[in-house]
């Protein structure tokens, strides 16, 4: 119980829709356990033949008229309950995307994104189930369980006893039979499991099935496992088959129980024939609550699971903010250093791959020493400065620990040691969104999002004229390429649009970084996939509009990088060798080799 | 084939299309005695279940009525034997429906998986392997549901309907008209609900669908979008998309709020009818107490099976859809297909190794079965007019840059795809008269990304093959190198590889990989080396003592990518964009000091240096 305190704040706003719901609850309860007392004197009258015409049109008339206003108090208990439950769901829905949206890194990369999605709309659903349905029935239930029990005991307690403690049976059944069904349901969805395992691992590995000619066993093993799950399923299928026609009987032996006995006491003059009727029709109305009752009690496990799956998010705290204390007003202007930093291995191996495990006062999980206290640096003394409107050329090979130098930058992470400064302030001390205002980023892996390039393009910049747009095209050299689409730059791109290839994909990114006009322009290996000679032509582009601002190139071609005024080597995180493109080819070391092989390769790829 | 064949998970099915149902009549068939059964217990269930009403009207009418308290016992035991019988008859009649509905899917799942297994790699590079598990599990589970809700069940409802009203016609035909008023009504409105919910239930699935998309995209793109300040434009859309599935889940709610009530509204109205005209029938001797009393019984009783009858609009619907997806993945022919009268291979099989003027592109469709389709200048070609021989038991590497055509060249030579000018022959045969079969038992590929699956390390040897012994598993393992990690392993090798051999280093699975294809022993061996940085000294070196051992005395081709492999073969192939431009042993194409000689400064030299 106590994981539904963090849903109260939620909750709250909806008190008197809520109110409303239980007020329509009680009156349409009230209102049906009318309709039983209808029939009942209706029959009797009929029974003793004192009845006249006017009085049946009476009977019936009534009956009419409860049924009615029984109609609209229930719909306005389902709209209303049933609605605010909805509207719950939204509030939470956006309050998790929210906060998913200042969530670090080092969350995400330890959780599954399909994890992520799962609490947000699987769990967010379980937890509504049991907010709306659970709770609309359980009202629904005790109330007309209550008023309906009261009513039978007025009338006859002998046969009230029967029914009252027969009726709870049906539910105990429900639920005895319902948690028997879970337990091997789990069974069969591992089955399952296993048997969609099988198939993608068969369909991932189908070079090996045919190089060794194993498709007819694969497909008996499949048969097999499929023969195992139909065995499952079909023990599922005796419990399941019989849930409801068992409880059918238990239904129909009270009823047959109530005839009975009832039948007896009015044969004996102990009640009327209307009384009986009466008892029959409260039992037609109380079966489905009752059953509904081990219903909720289902809603209610899995809502309260989810629940704390969902809190773990919303209750997390960013380990990459704002500082409460930075200046309001700051704006980077372009000057970069970086002091003696030094940076421990990744947030997977710290975190344990459990999230939960670090709750919101944990300061930044991965800031801690990795459990065997073994701590590997992924950089370790970096030092440079770039002055503003200065260059820095950055190469090395794969894993060396490029990507996450920059990354430090625009706090994608903070460093373990030393201190990483813009314009002369740790970043750590300047508020989030100026800084990484000021900064264009080009990542490696080009995320464009499926909308059209338009808005891609614009993504850091929505009030962009066209004719910035226009000049970010072409710097990017990507007007040629939206000439060719179908909608030109309102194209949209991915599964329902265009299929862009990686240098169109990269300079789109390009595009978008250069269009902020940033003080800092990050370009991380990001004309990998633009052939040789449009790169060059893009660097002769942001040469004339990065003039007097500061840009950082990460590059695995040499001639991507050369002209920088700086440029640094890195070797497994740290750097090996500095200077310009001319001081590093007089030095011969590693820079010189990568470059004389860079050469070559050209020479054989021109063949 | 267009590559959106398969793009059709959004196909909006009719509700019935005579086709689809009787293909899939063709999967039910062999067990149409289990679904008479299960239709004489539906028959016998909706019999039963007329019974209790009939024996309420019985004891008001009779001992209650003559005060007579003994006789209402016979009634009791009657009643009870009547519940006993509808439940046993509803039972059975849930069990076999499904057991057959189970049986089918079996039957099913594996004829489509069986027909995946025949298809060609081509195959497998259009469709991802998400969409083909789809397939298997969501399209055959909606098969199962067309079974147990369509078939028997649905006979159920109208037969159920049919004998109430029956019944009732035949107690008493002014009350039965008097009750039959409002079934036009509950069908009406149970369709018309049904035809809104239809829609409301598309627009919610549609939007949760945009939500789940939009969400997957945010996530995956997180960063960006903080680093380029975009989370109050994140927040806004995603309250946009948000908002539209509220609008629909209320919708929805709001159309359930109208229906329920409703319909008990109309079960009342029918109770308030029979009551005044009933009660005017009972005054004037025309019909008796018990009577209306079952009557209205009888009317609530009718209600469930009209109410369902349109309910099984949507699972016919949502069935037909998959059906049509399901059938479309069966009607896929095999491009890769064994001949009509194959030839077999000389005994033993020497494995000598033919290329004749081999053209080859993945694009099968534009070449044309000829490959006419293409001219020669075409882009497409990944291979361009490959001549070479093999003689038995040699050793040859493959160089070349990426994209060269290497991993086609081996490709072709398993038959994963065929060739679209020229030939490849084994021993003198063509490939492709032979059985595929036959041909995979005596030339084995062990692939780039070396593949486990989850099972035991001796079934990831042997795979299923149970003609290897335990002792052939043994010693493959031992020839590969990979005896002494597998003994150092809990359980040795019964030792459980998790999926995609997660639990396994790259280097394992790649000795793994080699101890398989000695296993196998065939004469013909192709190997994809990779060149993986994440290997250590020690594992690498292992490889390459398991490598060489692999080699020895077979016909094989061996992609390279590291000076060390190139050093056990006694040739090289270079292709380079597709074409064979070098061929020679090691020191001879370094002596020619051409595109061999520039490959080796730029691959392999690094290496040298260390």
């Amino acid at each position: 119980m106590d994981q539904f305190h963090h849903l109260w704040p939620f909750v709250r706003r909806y008190r008197r829709r809520l109110l409303i719901g239980a007020l329509c609850a009680m009156a349409a309860t009230a209102v049906a356990a009318m309709i039983p007392q209808i029939v009942r004197f209706a029959v009797d009258d009929l029974n003793t033949r004192g009845v006249v015409l006017d009085r049946l049109l009476q009977y019936g008339g009534l009956l009419l008229l409860t049924a009615l206003v029984e109609g609209v108090l229930r719909y306005g208990q389902r709209t209303q309950i049933i609605g605010t439950s909805h509207l719950i769901d939204f509030d939470m829905r956006e309050a998790l995307f929210a906060k998913l949206l200042t969530l670090d890194q080092g969350f995400f990369t330890t959780m599954h994104t399909g994890d992520l999605m799962t609490r947000v709309t699987n769990d967010l659903s379980a937890v509504r189930m049991f907010l709306g349905p659970g709770v609309s029935n359980l009202l629904g239930s005790m109330l007309l369980l209550l008023t309906a029990a009261t009513l039978m005991f007025l009338t006859n307690p002998t046969l009230a006893a029967i029914v009252v403690l027969l009726l709870p049976m049906a539910a105990v059944l429900f639920v005895v039979i319902g948690g028997r069904m879970r337990v091997i349901f789990r069974k069969v969805q591992d089955q399952f499991g296993e048997i969609s395992t099988r198939a993608q691992e068969n369909f991932s590995g189908i070079r090996t099935i045919k190089a060794y000619a194993q498709e007819d066993a694969e497909i008996r093993v499949f048969r097999e496992a499929n023969e195992r799950y139909r065995a499952l399923n079909l023990r599922y299928v005796l419990l399941s088959g019989m849930l409801w026609p068992i409880i059918g009987l238990m239904l129909g032996a009270i009823g047959a129980f109530v005839l009975l006995v009832g039948g007896r006491m009015v044969a004996a003059g102990e009640m009327t024939v209307g009384e009986l009727v009466l008892f029959n029709a409260y039992l037609a109305q109380l079966a489905w609550p009752v059953i509904a009752l081990g219903w909720t009690v289902d809603l209610y496990q899995q809502g309260a699971a989810s629940l704390v799956r969902i809190s773990e998010v919303l209750q997390r705290r960013p380990a990459i903010a704002s500082p409460p204390d930075a200046p309001r007003d700051f704006v980077v202007r372009g000057e970069v250093e970086f002091r003696n930093v030094g940076l421990r291995f990744s947030y997977s191996q710290s975190a344990n791959g459990d999230s939960s495990a670090h709750p919101a006062s944990a300061p930044s999980p991965h800031a801690q020493p990795s459990v065997a206290g073994a701590s590997e640096w992924v950089l370790r003394h970096i030092s440079f400065r770039i002055p503003q409107g200065g260059s820095l050329g950055i190469v090395g090979a794969t894993g060396a620990g490029k990507t996450t130098l920059v990354n430090l930058l625009a706090r994608v992470r903070d460093p373990d040691e030393g201190q990483v400064l813009v314009d002369g302030f740790d970043v750590r001390t300047l508020p989030l969104a100026a800084l990484r205002r000021g900064i264009g980023y080009v990542p490696q892996d080009t995320f464009l999002f499926s909308v059209p390039i338009r808005e891609n393009v614009t993504f850091g910049r929505p009030d962009a004229t066209e004719e910035q747009i226009a000049h970010a095209l072409a710097v990017s050299r990507l007007v040629n390429d939206i000439e060719q689409f179908p909608n030109g730059i309102d194209t949209l791109i991915g599964e329902r649009g265009v299929t862009l290839s990686g240098g169109q994909k990269q300079r789109t990114a390009i595009a978008r970084a250069i269009l902020r006009d940033p003080a800092i322009l990050i370009l991380d290996d990001a004309l990998s996939s633009v052939d040789a000679h449009t790169a060059a032509e893009i660097l002769a582009g942001l040469r004339s509009i990065m003039k007097g601002r500061t840009s950082i190139i990460i590059a695995q071609r040499i001639a991507t990088v050369k002209d920088a005024d700086q440029i640094i080597v890195l070797h497994n995180g740290e750097i090996v060798e500095r200077g310009t493109h001319r001081e590093l080819l007089e030095r011969g070391g590693r820079y010189a080799d990568m470059y004389r092989r860079e050469l070559l390769r050209a020479e054989l790829e021109e063949e | 084939m267009s590559r959106s064949q398969f793009d059709d998970d959004e196909i909006l099915g009719k509700a019935y299309d005579a086709t689809l149902v009787r293909r899939l009549g063709v999967f039910v068939a062999p067990y149409w005695r289990r679904l008479a059964l299960a239709t004489a217990l539906m028959f016998g269930g909706a019999a039963v279940e007329l019974a209790p009403p009939f024996l309420v009207k019985q004891a008001i009418d009779g001992p209650i009525a003559a005060r007579d308290p003994a006789g209402v016992l016979p009634l009791f035991g009657l009643y009870a034997a009547a519940l006993l019988a509808a439940f046993g008859f509803r039972y059975g009649q849930t069990y076999i429906v499904h057991s057959v509905g189970q049986q089918v899917m079996v039957d099913i799942r594996t004829r489509i998986f069986s027909h995946i297994q025949r298809m060609s790699l081509a195959f497998f590079d259009r469709n991802p392997v998400g969409r083909l598990i789809t397939r298997l599990t969501n399209d055959v589970d909606a098969l199962n549901e067309f079974i147990t809700q369509g078939t028997v069940a649905l006979l159920g409802d109208l037969v159920r309907l049919l004998f109430i009203v029956i019944t009732m016609l035949l107690l008493n035909w002014r009350l039965a008209l008097i009750s039959f008023i409002v079934f036009p009504a509950v069908m009406l409105a149970s369709s018309v609900f049904q035809r809104i919910m239809r829609g409301v239930y598309r627009r919610v699935r549609q939007r949760i669908a945009r939500i789940n998309a939009f969400l997957n995209e945010q996530i995956s793109g997180v960063l960006v979008t903080q680093l380029f300040n975009r989370e109050e434009q994140s927040r806004i859309r995603f309250a946009e998309l948000s908002r539209d599935y509220l609008a629909a889940q209320l919708e929805s709610n709001r159309t359930f709020a109208v229906f329920f009530p409703l319909i008990n509204f109309l079960s009342v109205t029918a109770m308030a009818l029979l009551l005044y005209f009933g009660g005017q029938a009972v005054l004037a001797d025309v019909a008796t107490l018990g009577m209306l009393v079952a009557f209205i019984q009888y009317t609530d009783q009718a209600f469930q099976p009209i109410r369902q009858i349109a309910e099984r609009y949507n699972t016919f619907q949502s069935a037909m859809a998959s059906a049509e997806r399901v059938f479309r993945v069966l009607d896929t022919p095999a491009t890769v297909v064994d001949p009509d009268h194959p030839r077999s291979l000389p005994s033993p099989v020497r494995g000598e190794i033919t290329f004749e003027n081999v053209w080859f592109t993945y694009d099968a469709e534009a070449a044309g079965p000829d490959g006419s389709g293409l001219a020669d200048s075409d882009d497409r070609w990944v291979l361009r007019g490959i001549s070479f021989t093999i003689p038995a038991g040699q050793a040859v590497a493959v160089v070349g840059a990426t994209g060269a055509g290497k991993t086609s060249l081996v490709s072709l030579m398993a038959r994963f795809y065929d060739v679209q000018r020229g030939s490849i022959k084994l021993d003198g045969i063509d490939i492709r008269e032979l059985r595929q079969a036959e041909l995979r038992r005596h030339v084995s590929a062990v692939p780039q990304d070396p593949v486990c699956f989850s099972g035991s390390i001796a079934s990831n040897i042997r795979l299923h093959d149970d003609s290897i012994s335990d002792e052939q598993v043994r010693r493959a393992a031992e020839i590969a190198c990979a005896a002494p990690f597998i003994e150092r392993l809990p359980g040795g090798y019964e030792y459980e590889v998790r999926e995609r051999g997660s639990n396994l280093s790259v280097g394992q699975r790649q000795l793994l990989a080699f101890a398989r294809a000695i296993a196998f022993n065939p004469e013909v061996l192709l190997i994809l080396d990779e060149a993986t940085s994440s290997v250590d000294a020690e594992t690498e070196a292992l490889m390459q003592e398991a490598l060489a051992r692999l080699i020895r005395g077979r016909t094989s081709i061996v992609i390279a990518h590291r000076l060390s492999t190139i050093r056990h073969v006694d040739r090289i192939l270079v292709l380079h964009k597709g074409r064979l431009v070098e061929d020679g042993s090691h020191e001879e194409l370094l002596a020619k000091r051409g595109y061999y000689y520039r490959l080796y400064q730029l691959q392999f030299a690094e290496e040298v240096r260390g």
